[in-house]
Protein backbone atom coordinates (compact mmCIF):
# COMPACT_ATOMS: atom_id res chain seq x y z
CA UNK A 1 0.00 0.00 0.00
CA UNK A 2 2.70 2.45 1.05
CA UNK A 3 4.71 1.51 -2.02
CA UNK A 4 1.85 2.43 -4.35
CA UNK A 5 1.37 5.79 -2.62
CA UNK A 6 5.11 6.42 -2.84
CA UNK A 7 5.17 5.56 -6.52
CA UNK A 8 2.30 7.96 -7.20
CA UNK A 9 4.13 10.78 -5.39
CA UNK A 10 7.33 10.00 -7.34
CA UNK A 11 5.26 10.30 -10.53
CA UNK A 12 3.94 13.69 -9.39
CA UNK A 13 7.53 14.85 -8.84
CA UNK A 14 8.45 13.77 -12.35
CA UNK A 15 5.47 15.72 -13.69
CA UNK A 16 6.73 18.84 -11.89
CA UNK A 17 10.15 18.38 -13.48
CA UNK A 18 8.52 17.97 -16.88
CA UNK A 19 6.79 21.33 -16.38
CA UNK A 20 10.22 22.73 -15.68
CA UNK A 21 11.56 21.41 -18.97
CA UNK A 22 8.56 22.93 -20.76
CA UNK A 23 9.27 26.28 -19.15
CA UNK A 24 12.94 26.08 -20.06
CA UNK A 25 11.96 26.03 -23.72
CA UNK A 26 8.92 28.29 -23.63
CA UNK A 27 10.31 31.32 -21.80
CA UNK A 28 12.17 33.78 -23.96
CA UNK A 29 14.07 35.67 -21.26
CA UNK A 30 16.93 34.42 -19.15
CA UNK A 31 15.53 35.63 -15.85
CA UNK A 32 12.28 33.82 -16.56
CA UNK A 33 14.19 30.64 -17.28
CA UNK A 34 15.86 30.97 -13.91
CA UNK A 35 12.46 30.26 -12.35
CA UNK A 36 12.88 26.65 -13.48
CA UNK A 37 15.89 26.11 -11.22
CA UNK A 38 14.71 28.24 -8.33
CA UNK A 39 11.19 26.97 -7.81
CA UNK A 40 9.96 24.27 -10.14
CA UNK A 41 12.97 21.95 -10.01
CA UNK A 42 13.30 22.31 -6.24
CA UNK A 43 9.66 21.38 -5.81
CA UNK A 44 10.02 18.45 -8.20
CA UNK A 45 13.11 17.03 -6.50
CA UNK A 46 11.61 17.45 -3.03
CA UNK A 47 8.39 15.71 -4.10
CA UNK A 48 10.48 12.89 -5.57
CA UNK A 49 12.38 12.48 -2.29
CA UNK A 50 9.17 12.54 -0.25
CA UNK A 51 7.88 9.72 -2.42
CA UNK A 52 11.04 7.71 -1.79
CA UNK A 53 10.78 8.32 1.97
CA UNK A 54 7.18 7.05 1.91
CA UNK A 55 8.29 4.00 -0.12
CA UNK A 56 10.91 3.03 2.44
CA UNK A 57 9.07 3.80 5.62
CA UNK A 58 10.84 4.89 8.79
CA UNK A 59 14.50 3.77 8.60
CA UNK A 60 18.07 5.02 8.42
CA UNK A 61 17.83 5.19 4.65
CA UNK A 62 14.92 7.61 4.76
CA UNK A 63 16.72 9.68 7.41
CA UNK A 64 19.61 10.18 4.99
CA UNK A 65 17.22 11.07 2.18
CA UNK A 66 15.60 13.58 4.53
CA UNK A 67 19.01 15.12 5.21
CA UNK A 68 19.63 15.47 1.48
CA UNK A 69 16.18 17.02 1.14
CA UNK A 70 16.93 19.68 3.75
CA UNK A 71 20.26 20.48 2.08
CA UNK A 72 18.48 20.70 -1.24
CA UNK A 73 15.90 23.08 0.13
CA UNK A 74 18.72 25.38 1.30
CA UNK A 75 21.16 25.08 -1.57
CA UNK A 76 19.07 25.02 -4.72
CA UNK A 77 17.39 28.45 -4.40
CA UNK A 78 20.75 29.84 -3.26
CA UNK A 79 22.37 28.59 -6.45
CA UNK A 80 19.65 30.29 -8.47
CA UNK A 81 20.18 33.46 -6.43
CA UNK A 82 23.92 33.48 -7.13
CA UNK A 83 23.44 32.90 -10.86
CA UNK A 84 20.83 35.67 -11.03
CA UNK A 85 22.97 38.12 -9.07
CA UNK A 86 26.12 37.55 -11.11
CA UNK A 87 24.13 37.71 -14.35
CA UNK A 88 22.56 40.98 -13.26
CA UNK A 89 25.91 42.50 -12.31
CA UNK A 90 27.41 41.62 -15.70
CA UNK A 91 24.54 43.01 -17.71
CA UNK A 92 26.63 43.49 -20.81
CA UNK A 93 27.96 39.98 -20.51
CA UNK A 94 24.51 38.58 -21.12
CA UNK A 95 24.29 39.84 -24.65
CA UNK A 96 27.89 39.25 -25.72
CA UNK A 97 28.11 35.53 -26.12
CA UNK A 98 28.40 35.20 -29.88
CA UNK A 99 31.13 32.86 -31.02
CA UNK A 100 33.24 34.91 -33.39
CA UNK A 101 35.50 31.97 -34.22
CA UNK A 102 38.55 33.73 -32.95
CA UNK A 103 38.98 32.31 -29.50
CA UNK A 104 40.16 34.26 -26.54
CA UNK A 105 38.16 34.70 -23.43
CA UNK B 1 8.23 1.48 -12.03
CA UNK B 2 12.02 1.46 -12.06
CA UNK B 3 12.91 1.57 -15.72
CA UNK B 4 10.51 4.39 -16.77
CA UNK B 5 11.82 6.67 -14.02
CA UNK B 6 15.40 6.25 -15.23
CA UNK B 7 14.43 6.84 -18.84
CA UNK B 8 12.40 9.94 -18.00
CA UNK B 9 15.32 11.39 -16.01
CA UNK B 10 17.70 10.65 -18.88
CA UNK B 11 15.31 12.38 -21.30
CA UNK B 12 15.30 15.44 -19.03
CA UNK B 13 19.10 15.42 -18.99
CA UNK B 14 19.12 15.24 -22.79
CA UNK B 15 16.80 18.26 -23.08
CA UNK B 16 18.95 20.24 -20.63
CA UNK B 17 22.01 19.32 -22.65
CA UNK B 18 20.35 20.75 -25.77
CA UNK B 19 19.66 23.96 -23.82
CA UNK B 20 23.33 24.02 -22.82
CA UNK B 21 24.34 23.72 -26.47
CA UNK B 22 21.99 26.31 -27.97
CA UNK B 23 21.60 28.61 -24.98
CA UNK B 24 21.95 32.17 -26.20
CA UNK B 25 23.93 33.40 -23.19
CA UNK B 26 26.60 31.91 -20.98
CA UNK B 27 24.25 32.08 -18.00
CA UNK B 28 21.85 29.72 -19.75
CA UNK B 29 24.62 27.19 -20.00
CA UNK B 30 25.41 27.58 -16.32
CA UNK B 31 21.71 27.15 -15.55
CA UNK B 32 21.60 23.97 -17.63
CA UNK B 33 24.69 22.68 -15.82
CA UNK B 34 23.13 23.14 -12.38
CA UNK B 35 19.88 21.56 -13.61
CA UNK B 36 21.85 18.54 -14.86
CA UNK B 37 23.55 18.17 -11.48
CA UNK B 38 20.12 18.25 -9.78
CA UNK B 39 18.95 15.49 -12.11
CA UNK B 40 22.08 13.48 -11.33
CA UNK B 41 21.36 13.71 -7.61
CA UNK B 42 17.79 12.55 -8.16
CA UNK B 43 19.01 9.71 -10.38
CA UNK B 44 21.45 8.52 -7.71
CA UNK B 45 18.72 8.56 -5.06
CA UNK B 46 16.42 6.62 -7.38
CA UNK B 47 19.08 3.97 -8.02
CA UNK B 48 19.87 3.69 -4.31
CA UNK B 49 16.20 3.27 -3.50
CA UNK B 50 15.23 0.84 -6.24
CA UNK B 51 18.22 -1.48 -5.83
CA UNK B 52 18.47 -1.12 -2.02
CA UNK B 53 22.01 0.22 -1.90
CA UNK B 54 22.18 2.61 1.01
CA UNK B 55 25.81 3.56 0.59
CA UNK B 56 25.06 5.37 -2.66
CA UNK B 57 23.37 8.17 -0.73
CA UNK B 58 26.79 9.49 0.29
CA UNK B 59 27.32 10.43 -3.33
CA UNK B 60 24.13 12.44 -3.41
CA UNK B 61 25.29 14.39 -0.35
CA UNK B 62 28.73 14.97 -1.83
CA UNK B 63 27.21 16.04 -5.14
CA UNK B 64 24.86 18.54 -3.56
CA UNK B 65 27.67 20.12 -1.52
CA UNK B 66 30.39 20.23 -4.15
CA UNK B 67 28.12 21.15 -7.04
CA UNK B 68 27.07 24.20 -5.05
CA UNK B 69 30.68 25.30 -4.47
CA UNK B 70 31.61 24.78 -8.11
CA UNK B 71 28.62 26.82 -9.28
CA UNK B 72 29.64 29.66 -6.95
CA UNK B 73 33.21 29.73 -8.25
CA UNK B 74 32.28 29.42 -11.91
CA UNK B 75 29.68 32.19 -11.62
CA UNK B 76 32.12 34.57 -9.91
CA UNK B 77 34.79 33.76 -12.45
CA UNK B 78 32.49 34.41 -15.42
CA UNK B 79 31.38 37.66 -13.81
CA UNK B 80 35.02 38.66 -13.47
CA UNK B 81 35.78 37.97 -17.13
CA UNK B 82 32.67 39.54 -18.65
CA UNK B 83 33.17 42.67 -16.62
CA UNK B 84 36.83 43.12 -17.44
CA UNK B 85 36.12 42.66 -21.13
CA UNK B 86 34.41 45.97 -21.99
CA UNK C 1 20.47 3.03 -20.08
CA UNK C 2 24.20 3.05 -19.48
CA UNK C 3 24.85 3.48 -23.20
CA UNK C 4 22.71 6.62 -23.28
CA UNK C 5 24.81 7.99 -20.41
CA UNK C 6 27.95 7.16 -22.36
CA UNK C 7 26.61 9.05 -25.37
CA UNK C 8 25.96 12.08 -23.13
CA UNK C 9 29.48 11.75 -21.77
CA UNK C 10 31.08 11.78 -25.22
CA UNK C 11 28.82 14.64 -26.34
CA UNK C 12 29.82 16.85 -23.44
CA UNK C 13 33.49 16.01 -23.99
CA UNK C 14 33.23 17.05 -27.65
CA UNK C 15 31.44 20.26 -26.58
CA UNK C 16 34.24 21.08 -24.16
CA UNK C 17 36.85 20.49 -26.85
CA UNK C 18 35.27 22.44 -29.68
CA UNK C 19 34.30 25.53 -27.69
CA UNK C 20 36.56 28.51 -28.33
CA UNK C 21 35.81 30.78 -25.40
CA UNK C 22 37.26 30.08 -21.99
CA UNK C 23 34.06 30.77 -20.08
CA UNK C 24 32.18 28.28 -22.25
CA UNK C 25 34.88 25.66 -21.82
CA UNK C 26 34.52 25.92 -18.05
CA UNK C 27 30.78 25.30 -18.09
CA UNK C 28 31.05 22.41 -20.53
CA UNK C 29 33.87 20.94 -18.44
CA UNK C 30 31.64 21.08 -15.37
CA UNK C 31 28.88 19.23 -17.27
CA UNK C 32 31.45 16.69 -18.44
CA UNK C 33 32.75 15.95 -14.97
CA UNK C 34 29.22 15.71 -13.56
CA UNK C 35 28.21 13.10 -16.14
CA UNK C 36 31.52 11.25 -15.93
CA UNK C 37 31.09 10.71 -12.19
CA UNK C 38 27.71 9.07 -12.83
CA UNK C 39 29.27 6.87 -15.49
CA UNK C 40 32.04 5.82 -13.09
CA UNK C 41 29.66 4.66 -10.43
CA UNK C 42 27.35 2.95 -12.91
CA UNK C 43 30.35 0.93 -14.07
CA UNK C 44 31.05 -0.16 -10.50
CA UNK C 45 33.86 2.15 -9.39
CA UNK C 46 32.31 4.05 -6.46
CA UNK C 47 35.53 5.34 -4.94
CA UNK C 48 36.73 6.74 -8.24
CA UNK C 49 33.36 8.41 -8.75
CA UNK C 50 33.59 10.07 -5.36
CA UNK C 51 37.10 11.32 -6.09
CA UNK C 52 35.92 12.63 -9.47
CA UNK C 53 33.08 14.59 -7.86
CA UNK C 54 35.42 16.00 -5.27
CA UNK C 55 38.24 16.92 -7.64
CA UNK C 56 36.15 18.28 -10.50
CA UNK C 57 34.70 21.16 -8.55
CA UNK C 58 38.18 22.32 -7.50
CA UNK C 59 40.31 21.35 -10.45
CA UNK C 60 38.18 23.42 -12.79
CA UNK C 61 38.75 26.53 -10.69
CA UNK C 62 42.47 25.89 -10.38
CA UNK C 63 42.88 25.28 -14.10
CA UNK C 64 40.92 28.40 -14.95
CA UNK C 65 42.98 30.71 -12.81
CA UNK C 66 46.21 29.08 -13.94
CA UNK C 67 45.34 29.42 -17.64
CA UNK C 68 44.31 33.00 -17.19
CA UNK C 69 47.63 33.81 -15.64
CA UNK C 70 50.12 32.03 -17.80
CA UNK C 71 48.52 31.41 -21.15
CA UNK C 72 46.11 33.07 -23.56
CA UNK C 73 44.22 31.10 -26.16
CA UNK C 74 45.07 32.26 -29.67
CA UNK C 75 44.33 30.53 -32.95
CA UNK C 76 46.80 30.94 -35.77
CA UNK C 77 44.16 31.17 -38.52
CA UNK C 78 43.30 34.77 -39.29
CA UNK C 79 39.53 35.20 -39.66
CA UNK C 80 39.67 37.06 -42.99
CA UNK C 81 41.65 34.37 -44.80
CA UNK C 82 40.02 32.89 -47.92
CA UNK C 83 37.64 30.07 -47.20
CA UNK C 84 39.39 27.55 -49.42
CA UNK C 85 42.70 28.04 -47.68
CA UNK C 86 41.00 27.79 -44.33
CA UNK C 87 39.38 24.50 -45.28
CA UNK C 88 42.60 23.05 -46.60
CA UNK C 89 44.43 24.20 -43.54
CA UNK C 90 41.84 22.54 -41.32
CA UNK C 91 41.98 19.37 -43.41
CA UNK C 92 45.76 19.20 -43.20
CA UNK C 93 45.45 19.56 -39.46
CA UNK C 94 42.69 17.03 -38.97
CA UNK C 95 43.51 14.33 -41.50
CA UNK C 96 46.79 12.87 -40.19
CA UNK C 97 45.51 12.22 -36.65
CA UNK C 98 42.29 10.73 -38.01
CA UNK C 99 44.21 8.36 -40.30
CA UNK C 100 46.58 7.41 -37.51
CA UNK C 101 43.70 6.74 -35.10
CA UNK C 102 41.85 4.63 -37.68
CA UNK C 103 44.96 2.54 -38.34
CA UNK C 104 45.48 2.03 -34.61
CA UNK C 105 41.83 1.10 -34.07
CA UNK C 106 42.02 -1.39 -36.92
CA UNK C 107 45.13 -2.94 -35.45
CA UNK C 108 43.57 -3.24 -31.99
CA UNK C 109 40.37 -4.73 -33.35
CA UNK C 110 42.27 -7.16 -35.56
CA UNK C 111 44.58 -8.40 -32.84
CA UNK C 112 42.04 -9.07 -30.10
CA UNK C 113 43.49 -11.71 -27.78
CA UNK C 114 41.56 -14.93 -27.88
CA UNK C 115 40.36 -16.85 -24.89
CA UNK C 116 39.45 -15.53 -21.46
CA UNK C 117 41.26 -12.62 -19.88
CA UNK C 118 43.63 -13.51 -17.10
CA UNK C 119 42.13 -12.18 -13.84
CA UNK C 120 44.46 -13.97 -11.47
CA UNK C 121 45.50 -10.89 -9.50
CA UNK C 122 41.96 -9.55 -9.11
CA UNK C 123 40.70 -12.91 -7.86
CA UNK C 124 43.56 -13.15 -5.40
CA UNK C 125 42.89 -9.67 -4.02
CA UNK C 126 39.16 -10.18 -3.71
CA UNK C 127 39.65 -13.55 -2.05
CA UNK C 128 42.25 -12.60 0.50
CA UNK C 129 41.84 -8.92 1.40
CA UNK C 130 39.79 -9.64 4.53
CA UNK C 131 42.41 -11.95 5.98
CA UNK C 132 45.54 -10.17 4.83
CA UNK C 133 44.69 -6.52 5.44
CA UNK C 134 41.27 -6.27 7.07
CA UNK C 135 38.41 -3.87 6.60
CA UNK C 136 35.35 -4.29 4.39
CA UNK C 137 36.25 -2.06 1.44
CA UNK C 138 38.50 -3.86 -1.01
CA UNK C 139 39.78 -0.60 -2.50
CA UNK C 140 41.00 0.66 0.87
CA UNK C 141 42.76 -2.59 1.66
CA UNK C 142 44.42 -2.53 -1.74
CA UNK C 143 45.76 1.00 -1.49
CA UNK C 144 46.78 0.68 2.15
CA UNK C 145 47.91 -2.94 2.15
CA UNK C 146 48.81 -4.58 -1.10
CA UNK C 147 49.82 -1.47 -3.00
CA UNK C 148 51.13 0.81 -0.30
CA UNK C 149 54.04 1.87 -2.51
CA UNK C 150 51.54 3.54 -4.84
CA UNK C 151 50.05 5.51 -1.96
CA UNK C 152 53.46 6.68 -0.82
CA UNK C 153 54.34 7.77 -4.32
CA UNK C 154 51.06 9.66 -4.76
CA UNK C 155 51.62 11.46 -1.48
CA UNK C 156 55.09 12.41 -2.68
CA UNK C 157 53.63 13.67 -5.97
CA UNK C 158 51.15 15.89 -4.15
CA UNK C 159 53.93 17.23 -1.92
CA UNK C 160 56.11 18.05 -4.93
CA UNK C 161 53.26 19.77 -6.77
CA UNK C 162 52.42 21.88 -3.71
CA UNK C 163 56.05 22.91 -3.31
CA UNK C 164 56.22 23.73 -7.02
CA UNK C 165 53.10 25.89 -6.88
CA UNK C 166 54.41 27.70 -3.84
CA UNK C 167 57.76 28.47 -5.42
CA UNK C 168 56.52 29.44 -8.87
CA UNK C 169 54.00 32.07 -7.85
CA UNK C 170 55.62 35.44 -8.14
CA UNK C 171 54.43 37.67 -5.30
CA UNK C 172 55.90 37.31 -1.87
CA UNK C 173 53.89 36.73 1.25
CA UNK C 174 54.98 40.02 2.77
CA UNK C 175 53.48 41.90 -0.16
CA UNK C 176 49.89 40.76 0.32
CA UNK C 177 49.57 40.63 4.09
CA UNK C 178 46.59 42.60 5.32
CA UNK C 179 45.28 43.19 1.82
CA UNK C 180 41.58 42.76 1.15
CA UNK C 181 40.74 40.48 -1.75
CA UNK C 182 37.09 41.24 -2.07
CA UNK C 183 37.20 42.51 -5.64
CA UNK C 184 34.39 41.15 -7.74
CA UNK C 185 33.88 38.04 -5.68
CA UNK C 186 32.27 40.00 -2.89
CA UNK C 187 29.54 37.88 -1.41
CA UNK C 188 26.29 39.42 -0.30
CA UNK C 189 24.59 38.66 2.96
CA UNK C 190 22.36 35.83 1.70
CA UNK C 191 25.33 33.82 0.44
CA UNK C 192 27.34 34.39 3.58
CA UNK C 193 24.48 33.48 5.88
CA UNK C 194 23.70 30.23 4.08
CA UNK C 195 27.32 29.19 3.65
CA UNK C 196 27.75 29.67 7.38
CA UNK C 197 24.93 27.22 7.93
CA UNK C 198 26.25 24.51 5.61
CA UNK C 199 29.95 24.83 6.52
CA UNK C 200 29.76 22.49 9.55
CA UNK C 201 27.89 19.98 7.40
CA UNK C 202 30.90 19.82 5.09
CA UNK C 203 33.35 19.33 7.95
CA UNK C 204 31.27 16.60 9.60
CA UNK C 205 30.65 14.87 6.30
CA UNK C 206 34.37 14.86 5.51
CA UNK C 207 35.14 13.34 8.89
CA UNK C 208 32.47 10.72 8.30
CA UNK C 209 34.04 9.83 4.96
CA UNK C 210 37.49 9.51 6.53
CA UNK C 211 36.44 7.44 9.53
CA UNK C 212 34.20 5.17 7.45
CA UNK C 213 36.74 4.73 4.67
CA UNK C 214 37.61 1.14 5.50
CA UNK C 215 33.97 0.04 5.73
CA UNK C 216 32.14 1.76 2.89
CA UNK C 217 33.09 3.93 -0.07
CA UNK C 218 35.20 6.95 0.69
CA UNK C 219 38.64 7.24 2.18
CA UNK C 220 41.43 9.62 2.87
CA UNK C 221 41.54 11.54 -0.38
CA UNK C 222 37.80 12.22 -0.71
CA UNK C 223 37.37 13.11 2.94
CA UNK C 224 40.44 15.32 2.79
CA UNK C 225 38.99 17.35 -0.05
CA UNK C 226 35.68 17.68 1.81
CA UNK C 227 37.56 19.03 4.83
CA UNK C 228 39.56 21.38 2.60
CA UNK C 229 36.31 22.71 1.13
CA UNK C 230 35.34 23.81 4.65
CA UNK C 231 38.38 26.08 4.75
CA UNK C 232 37.76 27.26 1.21
CA UNK C 233 34.24 28.33 2.20
CA UNK C 234 35.92 30.36 4.88
CA UNK C 235 37.44 32.44 2.10
CA UNK C 236 34.00 32.98 0.62
CA UNK C 237 32.68 34.21 3.95
CA UNK C 238 35.43 36.57 5.09
CA UNK C 239 37.16 37.48 1.80
CA UNK C 240 40.53 37.92 3.47
CA UNK C 241 43.83 36.11 3.28
CA UNK C 242 44.94 35.45 6.82
CA UNK C 243 46.15 31.88 6.63
CA UNK C 244 49.38 31.02 8.39
CA UNK C 245 51.02 29.87 5.24
CA UNK C 246 54.40 28.60 6.38
CA UNK C 247 52.92 26.67 9.27
CA UNK C 248 50.54 24.77 7.00
CA UNK C 249 53.41 24.04 4.66
CA UNK C 250 55.58 22.54 7.38
CA UNK C 251 52.59 20.63 8.76
CA UNK C 252 52.09 19.05 5.37
CA UNK C 253 55.70 17.91 5.19
CA UNK C 254 55.44 16.47 8.69
CA UNK C 255 52.30 14.56 7.72
CA UNK C 256 54.10 13.06 4.76
CA UNK C 257 56.88 11.92 7.05
CA UNK C 258 54.32 10.40 9.39
CA UNK C 259 52.65 8.53 6.50
CA UNK C 260 55.97 7.12 5.35
CA UNK C 261 56.94 6.16 8.90
CA UNK C 262 53.65 4.42 9.69
CA UNK C 263 53.55 2.53 6.40
CA UNK C 264 57.13 1.35 6.71
CA UNK C 265 56.57 0.30 10.35
CA UNK C 266 53.50 -1.73 9.59
CA UNK C 267 54.09 -3.15 6.14
CA UNK C 268 57.83 -3.43 5.71
CA UNK C 269 58.85 -4.31 9.27
CA UNK C 270 56.10 -6.88 9.58
CA UNK C 271 54.00 -5.46 12.44
CA UNK C 272 51.06 -6.49 10.38
CA UNK C 273 51.68 -10.18 10.80
CA UNK C 274 52.62 -9.91 14.46
CA UNK C 275 49.70 -7.85 15.76
CA UNK C 276 46.54 -8.66 13.81
CA UNK C 277 44.31 -6.96 16.39
CA UNK C 278 45.45 -3.40 15.53
CA UNK C 279 44.83 -3.65 11.79
CA UNK C 280 41.68 -1.54 11.91
CA UNK C 281 43.52 1.10 13.92
CA UNK C 282 46.21 1.13 11.25
CA UNK C 283 43.66 1.63 8.46
CA UNK C 284 41.85 4.44 10.26
CA UNK C 285 45.02 6.30 11.27
CA UNK C 286 46.46 5.97 7.76
CA UNK C 287 43.23 7.37 6.29
CA UNK C 288 43.29 10.25 8.76
CA UNK C 289 46.91 11.11 7.95
CA UNK C 290 46.19 11.04 4.21
CA UNK C 291 43.13 13.25 4.74
CA UNK C 292 45.20 15.78 6.72
CA UNK C 293 47.88 15.85 4.04
CA UNK C 294 45.42 16.24 1.17
CA UNK C 295 43.46 18.99 2.90
CA UNK C 296 46.62 20.94 3.77
CA UNK C 297 47.85 20.60 0.19
CA UNK C 298 44.56 21.77 -1.28
CA UNK C 299 44.34 24.73 1.09
CA UNK C 300 47.84 25.82 0.07
CA UNK C 301 47.15 25.48 -3.65
CA UNK C 302 43.80 27.27 -3.38
CA UNK C 303 45.08 30.25 -1.43
CA UNK C 304 48.14 30.53 -3.65
CA UNK C 305 46.02 30.66 -6.77
CA UNK C 306 43.26 32.86 -5.43
CA UNK C 307 45.28 35.34 -3.38
CA UNK C 308 48.77 35.36 -4.80
CA UNK C 309 48.01 35.15 -8.49
CA UNK C 310 45.29 37.79 -8.48
CA UNK C 311 46.05 40.79 -10.58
Amino acid sequence: MMEIVGNIIIGIGLVFMAFGVLGLYKFKDFYLRLLVLAKIDTVGAITFMVGIIIRHGFSFFSLKVFLIMVLFLILNPLTAHIIARTAYLSIEGITQDQDDGRGGR
Amino acid sequence: MQVPVFWILLAFMFLYLIRAIQGPTIWDRLLAMSLISVKVIVLIIAIASFYNRGYLLDYALLYSLFGFISVIFIAFFILDRTRGKK
Amino acid sequence: MIYVLLIFWITSAILAIQARKLIRIIVYLAIFSTISAVCFFMFGAPDVAMAEVAVSSFSTVFMIVCFEKYFTLVTDVSPDAPKDLKFRYKLSKILPPVVFTLILAGLFIYFIPEGTVNTYLKDLYLERFRFDVGGENAVTSIYLGFRVYDTLFEALMLLISVVGVAHMSCRSEHEISGENFSGVTKSDSVDVYTIRIICPAMLIFGMYLVLNGHVSAGGGFQGGIAIASFFICRYLIYNVYDVRYGKIMSFEKMTFAAIALLASLFIFLGFYVQFPQIRTAYLISMNMLIAMKVSFGFIIIFYRYIAFERR
